[in-house]
Order: C-alpha cells, then structure tokens, then sequence
C-alpha cells in the first residue's frame, strides 16, 4: 500500500477527533445541548456565577473527562511508539514491560498506606508514588532481561520477564485491596479496571502538562529512533549516543505512562494497536509515528470512553473493558496479517 | 483478583439490566429523591413517604414494589452522570457510598445530600431513626405506629429467648455473585445482632462485619445452624447444591438438614421489620421450642 501523505492523514486524524470530542461532550446520561455548552462558556468568560445544572454538569464533569481523555490517550499512544522503537519490537508496549503495573502498585500503596508515609505533596503525591513504583517495575523488567552470556536484549527474555513483573506487582495490588479498608478498597478496585469519571480540573492540568512535554522531547528524539531501527552499531556508528538514548527514551516512558496511569487507572491496548495501526497504513518513519500516534491515541480513548458512557446508559462501564473489547480483535487481526515491516 | 473483580461487575450490571431500564413516572412531584440506602428506602416506603422518590440503589429490594423504581446501580459504584440523569433534588444516603470522586463531584454540582442521624443497630437506635424519618417527611403518626409494633414484636421475641435451653451456633452465608466466594457474616455485623436477640450466636468472629473466610476456619466452627442469604440459595439449586462449597458438607448444619434460605434485606440492616425478623429467625433457629 502506497503511504498517503504524512500531513493530509494528520489533518483527518485531527478532524475526527475533534468530532468525536464535541460528540463525547454532548452525548452521556445526561444530553448536554450544543446551547447549553455555548451559555456555560460564555458565563465562564463573562465571569457570572452559573446557575444551570447542565451547565455546571458540563464544565465540572463533562469537559474535564473529555480533555482526559484526550491527553491520556496521547500519552498511551506515543509511550507505545517509544517503546516499540526502542526495542525494535512491534509487540511490545508499556504495560508489556511493567510499567502499568508498576505504577498501579505505586498509586496503591499510596492509597492504603498514604497515610502512614506521613508524605504530602498535595495534588502531586499520587503521580509521583505512581512513577516510582513504574520506575521500579521497568528497571526490574530490563534488569532481569539482560542476558549473561551477551549483552543483546533478547525480546523473548523480555516479554518473558515483563509476565514475571506484572504478575508480581499485580498481586502487591491485589493483596493491598485485600488489607484495605473499606474506601481505600473501593478506589483501588475502581481504578485498576481504568475510568475517566473521576477527572477533575487539578487532575487534567497535571496530566495536560506532563504529556505535554513528554511528547515534546520525543518528537525531538524522533530521528535517533529512526536511525536506531538500523540496529544498535549502525546507530552508533551514525554518532548517536545509544545509552543516553535508551535512558532518555525510557524517561520520557515511564512519566507518561506513571502519570496518566495514576489518575485515571490501567487502561490497556491503546499503546500496543494505535502505532501497529499507523505503521500499517504509514510506514515506520517515527517523525511521524509520534505525533499521528498522539493524535490517534487521543481519538481510541475519547471514542473509547464515549462508548462505556453510552452502551448501558445510564450506567457506566470501565473504559478498560471497553480497550480491551475493541483491541483483542484489532490486535488478532494485525497478528495475522504480515504483510507491513516493522 | 483482577478478574473476579471485572466479573463481579460485569454481573451486577448484567443481573441489574433490568432495573436499569425502568422508566421514571414521576414528572410534576416536587421533590425528586434518589435515595442510596436499603434502609431508608424500606422505612420510607413504611411511612408511606415514598412518592417522592424518584430513584434507589440496587441493594434497596423492599418492599418488592420499589423494584419497579429506576435504580442507579451499586451503592459504591456509583457514577455521577447516572444519579443526575434522574435530576435529583436530593440524595439521600447513609455514608456508605462510593467511589469518593463521585461523591467529590456531586459535592461540587451543589447536589443537596442528606444522611439522617447515625443510630446504633439496636431497638433504641431503630426507634430514633424512624422517628426521625418520620418527623422529616411529615409522617410522625406513621412513625409512631411503627415504632409500637416494632417495639412490640421486639419484646416478645426477647421473652422467647428468656425461655430456650440450647444457644444454636449460626452461620450466616452471603453466597456472593463473584463465582465460589462466600462472604461469612460475624460477630461484627447486624445481621450478629438480630441473631442475639433470636437466642442464637455467631458461629465465626472476625475484625470486619462481613468476611471471606477460610473453609477450614468454617468446618471448624462447625455450626448448629446456616442461614444462607436469598441470591445464593436459588443460585445453589435451592440450597441442594451447598456442599458444593468447601467446607460445609462436615458441619452439623449440613448432616442435620438445617440450611434455610433468608432474604438479605431481613438480615443486614434494622427497620421496622425487624422485631418481625427476629421471631421468623427463632422459627429456623429453635425449631423444636417455638411457640
């Protein structure tokens, strides 16, 4: 298949997911008309105290879930790119490697023993034990994956050991909801099938920031990646410093992925099929990857969201039934068909 | 874990499709009540208060009419766009709610929220809160013939425990809808009380009101007596499938045949039932000293 140009399948991407986000704004339990929406962002820029519920309902609840949305999808998508290119591995993504799981732990262990660590650092408490436990989890990973006999990465050894990983940081959780008391159980249990109906402004504006950035220095990192498909000495021989490389690239990884993770749970199969799917219809040139892979992403998780508010309306569904319903067969499909290069 | 959590929800928003899909007659009452707690649905519905109710929980299952109400799914999972679609004007509930954004959101909206006054599971404490239900609502006449009965069934079912000679050892089963768990009421719970006054006691102890336990820690208590609750019973072909669970077929409750199904609205919270329930439990509990 002939690749369509880079800027014209951005501009489509764009254009539907800012579709699907004015859709996803309107459409819930609650219909939210296209007027109401307009009078509650007047009244915010004039200033006035809103006194309609709906109004109230969409700018507390609504817009905050949908932005989430939004940037938490980005943020899976792009980590999956960069993890895939780092280790030239197209079936790898940051849940593969520990990363969510990791992070899970972190959040837990902060819910159930919070307290206890005597630790405040307001808003920022539950990303950052979210990162750590994420950096913990992928340093294991890559650790036990480091082979004796020579110093390749073997990506059997490493989906090997990220089974391991998860397997333990996942029974830490689930033996943490087992200690829990009862609201602290409750929160875990939430979060660990993944929601955007807890969002709130704080919480958007930590995740809009980090994303942000992350994305920003990976799309400056987009050439090296290129050049590291390659291989390892070629890259090297190209000038490209490969273990600052790998170390920046799992950074950028591991705060993304810790940071959304933290606030809206694990949310699986985003990172694995958005840039399968783009470099099926793209190619594998990463300067495009990264910033399709945002746009796409962002779309999977609004659309995503969008079906879990609508499908048993007006109950909810976890949006991580939903990934997962969508992605098994996309990902079955693509397993099957191997007629794209990574 | 994982997994039993996803079925577990998987299966009470399957098992509560139905409920889901009830529509909201209500349209010109004033005030347009979502109550989440069983408890005070069913005393509501006692003081005859119930027209302005416009939505419950799921756990909320008596009196069988309130099942035709809309519900708003599980009482801590809730999610707030399913409460507002039915634009309460107020929510009432009993601190036993959650996830606690939901309850940050709905804090925010200026939903208003109400929980009456927090009363020991006693007569005394029943007593006060219908009282004060009653006085809320308007239906203090109502309230106070309640209270009488309740007070009245109440003391007899003491006077019968004053008289029995043996003290059955009960065990409370909560078969859950998670597959092959079972939840084990203790010492810890109402359900612990209600027990008391019927001249019974708790097979297990344990820190929290309800428990997975062992199944060994089960054979050991070996109890007189199961009480097994409404959805694991005809879940368990009628109780015939119990020894199926790990752990029973050795007690004595099982040999002797004295396994009885229990609604889990008699069991888990007081009403104005309750002095009612207790004499229906010493029917099952002192079958041969009943009056």
């Amino acid at each position: 298949m002939k690749p369509i140009n880079n800027r014209i399948t951005g501009l489509a991407l764009l254009a539907l997911l800012l579709c699907t986000a004015l859709l996803s704004a309107k459409l819930g339990a609650v219909p939210i008309s296209l007027q109401e929406i307009k009078n509650a962002f007047m009244h915010l820029i004039n200033g006035n105290e809103i006194i309609e519920l709906n109004e109230r309902i969409f700018l507390q609840i609504r817009l905050p879930r949908v932005l989430m949305g939004i940037f938490v999808g980005a943020a899976l998508a792009v980590g999956g790119v960069l993890t895939q290119a780092l280790f030239r591995n197209p079936i790898v993504e940051p849940g593969l490697i520990g990363t969510s799981s990791g992070a899970a732990f972190g959040a837990a262990l902060y819910f159930v023993l919070g307290a206890t660590f005597g630790s405040n650092w307001g808003e920022w408490t539950l990303p950052i034990a979210a990162c750590i436990g994420g950096t913990v989890a992928t340093v294991m990973v890559l650790f036990l994956a480091q082979s004796k006999n020579d110093h390749r990465r073997g990506v059997a050894s490493l989906l090997l050991s990220g089974i391991a990983i998860n397997a333990l940081f996942l029974s830490g959780v689930g033996f943490l909801s087992y200690i829990a008391r009862d609201p602290q159980a409750r929160s875990i249990t939430f979060w660990n099938l993944g929601t955007l109906s807890g969002s709130y402004w704080e919480a958007l504006y930590i995740v809009l920031s980090v994303t942000s950035i992350c994305i920003w220095f990976s799309l400056r990192l987009a050439k090296q990646l290129n050049a590291l498909m390659l291989g390892e000495q070629e890259a090297q021989l190209l000038g490209i410093n490969i273990p600052q490389l790998k170390l920046m690239v799992l950074c950028l990884n591991v705060i993304m992925v810790a940071v959304s993770t933290a606030f809206v749970g694990v949310i699986g199969f985003v990172g694995l099929i958005v840039p399968h799917f783009l470099r099926m219809i793209q190619g594998a040139d990463n300067r495009f990857l990264l910033w399709g892979g945002a746009l796409l992403g962002a779309w999977v998780l609004t659309a995503s969201d969008l079906l879990a508010r609508l499908l048993l309306a007006p109950a909810e569904l976890p949006i991580g039934i939903v990934t997962s319903l969508i992605g098994v067969p996309v990902f079955i499909i693509l397993l099957k068909r191997t007629n794209y290069l990574f | 874990m994982k997994n039993s959590t996803l079925l577990l929800l998987i299966s009470l928003v399957a098992s509560s499709c139905g409920r889901f899909g009830n529509t909201d007659e209500k349209t010109d009452s004033q005030e347009r009540i979502v109550c989440i707690s069983k408890q005070y649905a069913e005393i509501i519905y006692a003081l005859g208060a119930q027209k302005e109710v416009v939505a419950v929980d799921l756990s909320s299952t008596y009196p069988p009419e309130i099942k035709a109400l809309p519900t708003i799914g599980y009482h801590r999972a809730l999610s707030t766009e399913t409460i507002l679609a039915m634009k309460p004007s107020l929510i009432l509930h009993d601190n036993n709610i959650g996830p606690e954004h939901v309850v940050t959101q709905l804090k925010e909206l200026q939903i208003p929220m109400k929980t009456f006054g927090n009363y020991t599971p006693t007569i005394a404490g029943t007593d006060s809160l219908i009282r004060e239900m009653g006085h809320y609502f308007g239906k203090e006449k109502q309230a106070d013939s309640l209270c009488v009965k309740l007070h009245k069934e109440a003391q007899e079912a003491f006077a019968h425990s004053k008289h029995y000679t043996q003290t059955p050892k009960v065990l409370i089963i909560h078969f859950g809808r998670a597959s092959n768990i079972y939840l084990v009421m203790t010492k810890n719970s109402t359900a612990a009380k209600l027990i008391e006054w019927a001249g019974g006691e708790m097979a297990v102890d344990a820190e929290k009101g309800m428990k997975q336990l062992s199944p060994e820690v089960v054979a050991a208590a070996n109890p007189d007596i199961i009480l097994l609750t409404d959805f694991g019973y005809d879940r368990l072909n009628d109780g015939k499938e119990i020894d199926k669970l790990p752990g029973i077929s050795s007690t004595k409750a099982y040999k002797n045949n004295q396994i009885y199904r229990i609604e889990e609205h008699d069991l888990v919270y007081t009403g104005p039932r309750t002095g009612e329930n207790v004499l229906r439990i010493q029917e099952l509990i002192h079958p041969d000293e009943t009056h």
